[in-house]
């Protein structure tokens, strides 16, 4: 019982850890968007295009927080560990 | 608390293969049928539509219309005879999307549905790649060197599954902020308020998810096939 409690105790820490990530793919994010916003301000006519690129470039640079995210979520939902533990403790 | 594992609804066999029918399944079929009953109506109307449109073929015809220029805007003219693969993919992301309003739990929440998605854009992007490049695409695959075939093979394949965790990820924490909002608040609360939490999950991330899917799949695509990229 309690090696189950630590494992899982620790996937709820990984968990977190693997949402850090957020913090570098916001600070990717805002660079994108800030140097969209720049040059849409120096070239209005060429907005439309700058706003596409903008888009693809966000969902770009949000995949690896989507990443973290996902073993966040597996973590904490379907963490395979926990299974298998409990499975070995019978 | 059932986020992750999908409800299952029936089991039924199939030549002694067990087949389960789940929620994503009964869900994609309600969307299925909604989007082949709109097909239905459309065609129906087709006889009638006039020279100068209005109502609702005005509607039908600026979606088909502002589709249309936005795939030979980024793919050019040559491949937009893909548009209508992707029109479909288009209204089924953003139908099952909003399909978590009434609440449905949207298909695309569910890593199947997803990854069936992004496989079918791989499929078009590899064949279309093949179609247009011949060895120049396959070629791609060896770039600088053979040596580096793992690496290029492994980069390819991680388009799709990119693509796919992309959509399923937002849709998921969508699902899943809203399953815990409803779960832990109590009733007096659930009346009103989840609307904001709808329309910004469901109306602004699912419409802003689609148009991301549909836009780099066509990027995908214009890079394998194009020689000028």
């Amino acid at each position: 019982m309690e090696t189950l409690g630590i494992v899982i105790s620790v996937a709820h820490i990984a968990a977190a850890i693997a949402l850090l990530n957020g913090v570098f793919t916001t600070f990717g994010q805002a660079r994108v968007a800030a140097q969209a916003i720049e040059s849409m301000a120096r070239q209005p006519e060429a907005a439309d295009d700058i706003r596409s690129a903008m888009f693809v470039g966000l969902a770009f640079a949000e995949t690896s927080g989507i990443y973290g995210l996902l073993i966040a979520i597996i973590m904490l939902f379907a963490n395979p560990l926990v299974n298998r533990l409990i499975s070995l403790i019978g | 608390m059932n986020l992750l594992d999908i409800r299952n609804r029936w089991v039924i066999q199939i030549a002694g293969v067990e087949v389960w029918i789940t929620e994503t399944i009964v869900n994609t079929w309600i969307i299925m049928a909604v989007l082949i009953g709109l097909a239905v109506i459309v065609r129906f109307k087709l006889r009638k539509f006039k020279e100068v449109p209005t109502g609702f073929q005005n509607i039908i015809e600026a979606a088909v219309e502002i589709f249309d220029n936005f795939v030979v805007g980024t793919v050019g003219k040559k491949l937009s005879y893909i548009a209508p693969w992707f029109f479909a993919v288009f209204a089924f992301i953003l139908l099952s999307a909003l399909s978590s309003i009434v609440g449905l739990r949207a298909p695309t929440a569910d890593w199947a549905t997803t990854f069936a998605l992004a496989l079918a854009s791989f499929v078009i992007m590899f064949v279309l790649g093949v179609k247009y490049r011949k060895g120049a695409y396959l070629k791609g695959f060896v770039d600088p060197h053979w040596i580096f075939f793992p690496m290029n093979l492994i980069g390819e394949l991680a388009k799709p599954v990119a693509l796919s965790f992309r959509l399923f990820g937002n849709m998921l924490s969508g699902t899943i902020i809203l399953t815990l909002y409803y779960a832990l608040t109590p009733k007096f609360v659930q009346f009103g308020i989840p609307a904001f939490l709808h329309a910004f999950f469901d109306v602004v991330f699912g419409g802003l998810q689609t148009y991301i899917f549909v836009i780099i799949s066509l990027m995908y695509v214009r890079i394998a096939a194009d020689d000028n990229w």
